[in-house]
């Protein structure tokens, strides 16, 4: 099976070969290695971040904070990530041509 | 960083490369190594996004947080870490076809181009080591799901865009008059409400389909852009849905109809992890159900049990 002759469109190496395919293809590789490296950037530390604030909640609950402003710092920090969460969606693009 | 200078672009722009891609789990020791590695290199903050929002938080100067994030952020610049190209651990061959493809299984190993091999690298990494997506996917703690499901709308809309964008010049009214998924599946345009809806060429619908989208997110009243903007009722039914469920239908034309070229660009890999991430999204938050899998339901059950 796996011998068989692939069916490609006629002229597909003409245009495979064609400047603007490799370019596009380039740009593809590229688009997806940029995006993969941030994603996975962005969850990691983001949960390192949540980590640390879950630490410092804790040390600060030893020291009798109240709870009330226990709950408040922590709306904070969930405020200031979400905001970050949408920027990301609107500019995805720019940060990277920077 | 010799693939950097492989990619065209124009003067003037340049691309980051300080960003680091991390192993979140493994069970190979180079793994860890590398793990601890990037650990001493990543914590203190080095991406403008972080270290704006560093600065922002409300007790930043506590001494307990100043320890966390000591060091000058500035001044440290996470290298990249090195792939590790002899690492063989299990690279699963990812290059499954439907039943109905039988005939263009394999790529030879020829076609396999060395260029970008770090993209080719993290790729096949990330499909062959356990649960790397899978955890990329979930909720972060205390995250609004909308707001997670619409960033991730996005990214799959620009990424089928970048996929799709590849293919164009095979993919003409002449070789695809129907968008159709295999001969069983064929995918009809509605121009609106009481319009019926019409068979259009493949390339005609990802036009229609990509202008609908980024119609959506352009409207402030469905994906907000400001800080207290707040998404409407049922967002996830009424707009994420339908858009995943569409987006889906390019991945399932280019793999159905496309898969030789993809094959010959040694696009493979990316349009898989493509594919897996959206699968494994939608199934983390049970967007699409088995029967909006059509043509590709196989591939996607496959995907779900590896």
């Amino acid at each position: 099976i796996s011998k068989s002759p692939k069916k490609l469109p006629n002229g597909f190496y003409e245009k495979a070969a064609h400047n603007n395919t490799q370019r596009v293809v380039s740009v593809c590789k590229m688009y997806f290695l940029d995006y993969y490296c941030d994603m996975f950037d962005y969850v990691i530390s983001r949960r390192q971040r949540t980590k640390k604030v879950l630490e410092y909640l804790e040390h600060k609950r030893a020291q009798n904070m109240s709870d009330q402003t226990l709950n408040m710092e922590w709306n904070g920090y969930i405020q200031q990530e979400h905001d970050v969460l949408r920027k990301r969606r609107l500019k995805p693009k720019h940060k990277d041509f920077e | 960083m010799a693939f950097l200078q492989n990619f065209h672009l124009s003067p003037g722009q340049t691309i980051r490369s300080t960003r680091g891609f991390k192993w979140n789990s493994g069970p190979n020791q180079q793994q860890q190594q590398q793990q601890q590695q990037s650990q001493e290199e990543l914590p203190p903050s080095s991406s403008p996004l972080r270290a704006k929002e560093n600065n922002a938080r409300p007790f930043n100067d506590t001494s307990n947080n100043n320890t966390v994030y000591g060091g000058d952020p500035l001044l440290t610049t996470p290298i990249r870490s090195e792939p590790q190209l002899q690492q063989q651990q299990n690279v699963t061959d990812f290059n499954y076809t439907p039943s109905h493809q039988k005939p263009y299984i394999q790529p030879q190993s020829g076609t396999t181009v060395t260029t970008h091999q770090d993209i080719k690298h993290i790729v096949e990494m990330t499909l062959g080591s356990e649960g790397v997506l899978n955890q990329a996917v979930k909720l972060p703690r205390g995250e609004d799901e909308n707001e997670w499901l619409a960033v991730h709308c996005v990214d799959f809309y620009n990424q089928i865009n970048m996929l799709y964008g590849t293919i164009t010049e095979f993919c003409s009214p002449q070789s695809c008059p129907r968008m159709i998924a295999t001969n069983e599946y064929e995918y009809l345009w509605s121009k609106g409400k009481g319009i019926p809806p019409v068979s259009v060429s493949a390339p005609k619908y990802v036009e229609y389909l990509m202008r609908w989208c980024q119609d959506q997110f352009d409207d402030e009243a469905i994906f907000p852009a400001k800080k207290d903007g707040v998404f409407p009722e049922r967002f996830i039914d009424k707009i994420i849905i339908p858009i995943l469920r569409r987006l889906f239908r390019v991945y399932a034309h280019i793999y159905c109809h496309h898969f030789n070229e993809i094959l010959e660009l040694n696009l493979q890999t990316v349009l898989n992890t493509s594919f897996r991430h959206f699968c494994l999204f939608a199934e983390e938050f049970k967007l699409l159900r088995p029967a909006d899998f059509g043509p590709l339901l196989e591939l996607v059950t496959e995907l779900r049990d590896r």
